[in-house]
């Protein structure tokens, strides 16, 4: 099987985001980037399937040079080689802008599979490998935790709402966007990292993709969320209150 | 002639017979010893090359052969009874190598030592002297092995009977030529007897732990230089103790040295409570592998002769290479073998992973985002480092997000503001990487070590203190691979300095100290805690402290792994410290004190309270608004 994941570098966890002076994005100077989690979700079955079934797992990034860290990162990981998209204008781009240069390298590949993650930690809009696949002309299937090859295709367990699954059979090739926690990821090790060094890592240039830019959803402002605390004060007799309590805690907060 | 009473008798004449007979035999019992030792000698040379070793400072190789071969301090120390008989057995090899040398040039007409001269009187009653002893200390240990049998000299072996047998009689021929006619026939047969039994002696020793005779004073001599020495990798295509080929010669050297008694077995927590590690089986396991496959073999060294769970149930504790009698660095091997197995990925474990992940992505081993430090210290006022105070105050993993930890630090942060004494802390710290060092993740061991010397040497470091002993024992060691980090210290060796300027606390109560082995054996401080301890209560000793503390269980990054197999380690070790009637139990170490937490709560009511020596220390200072948590 011959296996395609997006991999996007994003602003680590723990990074302290500052507005940038323009409004409409974050101050990248002194960042910390690490690989989008899903995305190693994705890298991690891709890679499984690889050792089941054999073929090839082929990394896919656009972005700025600084990404070039997480793509050797998925070559440690035991990707086999690797595709670098180089553009700065990535934050301009919406997600069909993105999903049009990422569509432009992939192409030519001829995968069976093309994974992508569920949705990004720094824009989170959930859309990009859904656009893809229009953009590929493939099936889709999104929300993903387990992908397991039949003989015709493959068959694929989805998240649905509230602790359901949903289990359906579908063609290849096709484009997955795959949940965290479906499995248990790998760590990166020195041996990973050595070989990782003399393996295929190719840059296409943004502008001779003919990747079209034009956005056709605008970013306005992004701000930083506003803390709240509020107080409420829950009226009635202490079994009443109870009972509102509960409710809140299950409906609301969802936390039973 | 007659001769005197008490005078060693020795033929005075051999037939050409007798001399072509003993030549014959000796050379026999040469080849023999030759051609089994050979091999053995051979594999050790044909490992690889220690890169790392330099023989300098030669005086320290030479005062601690002087101590543990010549005088036999260790052997002693360890095991007074058995270490004692011991050493009379080896100070009679010592004393007997002139006899014996004597013994066989007496045949050729060569004897230098007359029996009745002065010179030859008094060697041979001194000899005597210590065929007495020997022959007393071997009856002892002969008892010892075969009818009281500790379990860690398990298996039984019948060979050491022989061996015991053949050394008795060694012995016994010896002193009984005192009570003979030197040319009559019993004079002949003991001068036969004891040559024989020493030419029987001889092939024997390869290929029993009697090798240690040969072996250990080399191994003594030729230690890697440190305790838990790591050595770096080399190259590209090192990843640790994968398989025969990265065995180096003192690693080799260091697994036919092993003479099997069992001390490091005797003392390790891992064994002591269930699990499958047996520190004496892995040093054999790697002989048993030389003996298979050989110093070149691509083998996996985890496999049939070690185990892999095994290796990763260890706490990295030392009680184990701090034992050994003949200098065997076990926690190299361990270590090694682990690096061998996560460098490759070849270790699946879930927990691991998790740890690893953690650390390659965030900044601490806990897991938690790094913001949660920035509140702390923002919420404690706690000083930024700039280069003009005395001490950057490391903070560490647990000092940083564990609630026990944070106590701790803000105890030390009371005493040091009380003291006048500045700190700061950084303002971006990672954890040091003991965890990953210890489970053998050279990758992120190496990335959290530079990080943090870039960031130290950003902040012109002088001076760290830490409340960790393993961030310690890491940052002042473990670094050094990748650059030079600044002097550290452990916090009880700044609070032991500053004992006395700090108010006594009135109330005396019993408080039982417990020695990090991180602390103790890592870096042989024991009496600077115990100067705290002593200055906020009454100190009392656990029954094994100092040196052979028993491990709390958490380190070797076990702390993060889950489970454990058997009996929990700091279960059985607060036992032992609840057992002292002590109101507290003084810690020094924030993983050791996470572990007794619960293990302490396990011992029911009476069980005493813990805190570290930073709050002992804490106590008679007045309250301030400071000390704060959260
Ligand atoms: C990336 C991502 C993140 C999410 N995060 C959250 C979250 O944080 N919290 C949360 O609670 N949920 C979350 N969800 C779930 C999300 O709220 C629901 O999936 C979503 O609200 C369902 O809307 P949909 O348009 O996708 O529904 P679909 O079921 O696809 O419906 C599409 C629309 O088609 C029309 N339609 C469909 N069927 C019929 C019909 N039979 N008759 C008439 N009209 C019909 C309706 O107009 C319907 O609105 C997330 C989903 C995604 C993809
Ligand atoms: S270091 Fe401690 S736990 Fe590990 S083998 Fe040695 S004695 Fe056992
Ligand atoms: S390794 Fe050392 S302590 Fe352990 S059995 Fe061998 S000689 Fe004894």
């Amino acid at each position: 099987m011959k296996i395609i994941v997006a991999i996007k570098q994003v602003p680590e966890r723990d990074a302290p985001i500052r507005i940038a002076a323009s409004g409409k994005w974050i101050e990248e100077a002194d960042l910390q980037f690490a690989m989008n989690e899903p995305d190693a979700y994705a890298l991690e079955e891709a890679l499984q399937l690889k050792e089941k079934h054999g073929g090839e797992v082929i990394v896919v990034s656009a972005g700025p040079e600084r990404v070039a860290t997480t793509i050797r990162e998925a070559l440690a990981k035991g990707a086999d080689r690797a595709l670098h998209v180089v553009c700065d204008d990535l934050a301009d781009r919406d997600a069909l802008g993105v999903a049009n240069l990422l569509a432009a390298a992939i192409r030519p590949e001829n995968p069976d599979l093309v994974l992508t993650g569920l949705q990004s930690e720094d824009v989170g809009l959930g859309q990009t490998g859904v656009i893809l696949a229009e953009l590929l002309g493939l099936p889709h299937s999104t929300l993903i935790l387990q992908v397991e090859k039949t003989d015709g295709g493959i068959k694929v367990k989805r998240e649905l709402e509230a602790g359901w699954f949903q289990t359906i059979e579908m063609p290849t090739p096709a484009v997955l966007t795959i949940q965290s926690g479906g499995n248990k990821l790998r760590y990166a090790t020195l041996m990973g990292i050595k070989k990782a060094r003399s393996k295929e890592l190719r840059t296409l240039n943004a502008a001779d993709l003919a990747a079209s830019a034009r956005a056709v959803v605008t970013l306005e402002q992004i701000s930083l969320p506003k803390k709240q605390k509020s107080t409420q004060i829950l009226p009635g007799t202490g079994k009443e209150a109870a009972t509102a309590l509960v409710e809140k805690l299950k409906f609301e907060v969802r936390v039973l | 002639m007659m001769s005197q009473p008490w005078t060693l008798a020795e033929p005075s004449h051999f037939s050409s017979a007798e001399q072509i007979l003993f030549a014959v035999l000796a050379i026999l019992s040469l080849a023999l010893f030759w051609r089994r030792f050979s091999p053995i000698l051979r594999r050790i040379l044909a490992s690889k090359k220690d890169a790392d070793f330099h023989l300098a400072p030669v005086g320290k190789r030479i005062r601690d052969f002087v101590w543990e071969v010549a005088l036999q301090g260790k052997v002693i120390r360890q095991r007074p009874l058995p270490g004692l008989a011991h050493a009379f057995v080896f100070w009679a090899f010592c004393a007997f190598a002139v006899v014996t040398l004597n013994h066989c040039a007496a045949l050729y007409g060569a004897g230098f030592l007359d029996p009745h001269s002065p010179v030859g009187i008094a060697y041979f009653y001194f000899a005597a002297i210590f065929a007495l002893a020997c022959a007393a200390g071997i009856f002892g240990l002969f008892i010892r092995r075969f009818v009281i049998r500790p379990k860690w000299l398990e298996p039984f072996s019948p060979e050491s009977g022989v061996i015991a047998g053949l050394i008795f009689l060694l012995m016994v021929t010896y002193l009984a030529a005192f009570f003979v006619q030197p040319d009559g026939v019993a004079g002949r047969a003991l001068w036969w007897v004891h040559a024989l039994t020493l030419l029987a002696f001889l092939p024997i020793i390869p290929h029993t732990k009697h090798l240690h005779l040969v072996l250990s004073p080399f191994t003594v001599f030729l230690s890697r230089g440190g305790f838990s020495k790591i050595p770096p990798l080399q190259g590209d295509e090192d990843f640790g103790l994968v398989a025969g080929k990265d065995l180096t010669q003192l690693a080799s050297l260091q697994a036919y040295s092993c003479v099997e008694c069992g001390r490091c077995t005797e003392h390790c927590p891992a064994n002591n409570t269930g699990k499958l590690l047996n520190p004496k089986q892995v040093i054999l396991g790697v002989r048993a592998y030389l003996n298979e496959y050989g110093p070149q073999s691509e083998e996996a060294l985890l496999g049939k002769h070690n185990s892999q769970k095994a290796i990763f149930e260890c706490t990295t504790c030392g009680a184990c290479e701090f034992q050994c009698p003949v200098g065997i660095e076990h926690l190299p091997i361990v270590i090694g073998m682990r690096r061998g197995a996560v460098n490759t990925g070849e270790w699946e474990d879930e927990h691991g992973a998790k740890l690893f992940l953690a650390l390659e992505r965030g900044s601490n081993a806990l897991g938690i985002s790094a913001t949660e430090r920035d509140k702390f210290i923002a919420k404690n006022a706690l000083p930024f480092y700039d280069g003009t105070q005395e001490y950057l105050l490391w903070l560490g993993c647990m000092g940083a997000y564990d609630p026990k930890g944070r106590e701790i630090v803000l105890s030390l942060v009371r005493v040091m503001r009380y003291l006048n004494v500045s700190f700061g802390v950084l303002r971006k710290e990672k954890c040091s990487g003991d965890p990953v060092r210890r489970l053998g993740n050279d990758l992120v061991f190496q990335q959290l070590a530079e990080a943090n010397l870039e960031a130290l040497a950003q902040a012109n470091t002088r001076k760290i203190i830490s409340i960790c002993p393993h961030c310690v024992r890491t940052i002042q060691e473990d670094w050094k691979e990748f650059g030079t980090p600044p002097p550290v210290e452990h916090h009880s060796e700044f609070l032991a300095r500053y004992a006395s300027q700090l108010p006594s606390v009135p109330n005396q109560e019993k408080i039982v100290y417990h020695d990090p082995c991180y602390l103790g054996r890592y870096r042989d401080v024991y009496d600077e805690p115990r100067a705290v301890v002593a200055h906020a209560g009454q100190l009392v000793e656990a029954e094994r402290h100092r040196e052979r503390s028993f491990c709390c269980g958490a380190g070797g990054g076990l702390v993060f792994l889950g489970e454990e197999t058997g009996e929990r380690v700091s279960h059985a070790r607060a036992r032992e410290l609840t057992a002292t009637g002590a109101d507290v139990v003084g810690a020094a170490c924030p993983f050791c004190n996470t572990m007794f937490q619960d293990a302490l709560a396990a011992q029911g009511p009476n069980a005493p309270r813990l805190l570290d020596i930073a709050q002992l220390a804490a106590r008679g200072l007045p309250e301030t608004e400071a000390g704060s948590v959260k």
